[in-house]
């Protein structure tokens, strides 16, 4: 989680994927665990608010916020947004040859992949991740 | 787009709720799963509690250009299925109609 927020510091899309990828592996690694502990489960936990909650609403967020009016010819962050999702020809063409507009492009699409990753029909396979903590959360655990 | 609209609305508590969407509907719950996507064509408004630019609800909205409000303090649980409501965009207010 250190290596994925140094890279987003450093804007390297590339190897912030990768962290993402290493992170949900692990995250897998557990849920598929035959006999996971309640460290380990929590070690999920962690995982799944970071991907699923943390990184993307938080920490993607803050930082569009902060480097998308640094693009010029300037653009707010909601026709930014709009742009990417709607595919918004015009605007799209407007910033056709702009390196900022792309790397900001490639690192929001980045973070909307988490937002729709899916696995055994739930969202970061929640469903699996739920029955593995109910089971094995303690007793009087608060 | 319009600024206000009005329908029934459907409170979805559960993934498990999408599938009853059988026709068109103002969506209110406390924040999206992907499955909404499945019944995306019967959604003609998102009325979610959190408030986040890259929540579900907001990327979705925009891809389907959907009118969202977002920020509605309990919102699921003022509200149920059936009941016909009116959404303002604009003002960022939603209210039962009687």
């Amino acid at each position: 989680m250190k290596d994925l927020l140094k890279e987003t510091y450093l804007l390297d899309v590339k190897k912030m994927a990768k962290s993402i990828e290493r992170l949900w592996q692990e995250y897998q690694i557990v849920l598929d665990s035959k006999n996971p502990s309640w460290e380990d489960a929590n070690r999920a936990r962690a995982i799944i608010f970071f991907l699923g909650y943390f990184y993307p609403e938080k920490i993607v967020s803050e930082s569009l916020e902060k480097r998308v009016p640094l693009i010029r010819p300037a653009i707010t962050i909601d026709k930014f947004l709009e742009a990417v999702d709607k595919k918004d020809g015009k605007i799209l063409k407007k910033y056709a040859k702009n390196e900022k507009f792309h790397k900001l492009e490639r690192f929001y699409l980045l973070a909307k992949k988490i937002k729709n990753r899916a696995k055994n029909g739930s969202y970061l396979d929640e469903e699996r991740f739920n029955r593995l903590y109910s089971k094995l959360k303690p007793k009087g655990y608060f | 787009m319009n600024k206000v609209i009005q329908g029934k609305a459907t409170v979805v508590r559960s993934r498990r709720d999408y599938p009853k969407i059988k026709s068109e509907t103002i969506l209110i719950s406390k924040e999206t799963h992907p499955d909404l996507v499945l019944v995306i064509r019967n959604i003609k408004g998102i009325v979610v509690e959190v408030d986040n630019r890259l929540c579900h609800a907001a990327i979705v909205a925009r891809e389907f250009g959907i009118p969202i409000l977002m920020g509605v303090k309990e919102a699921a649980k003022r509200f149920k299925t059936g009941d016909r409501v009116a959404v303002d965009f604009e003002r960022k207010t939603i209210r039962k109609m009687k």
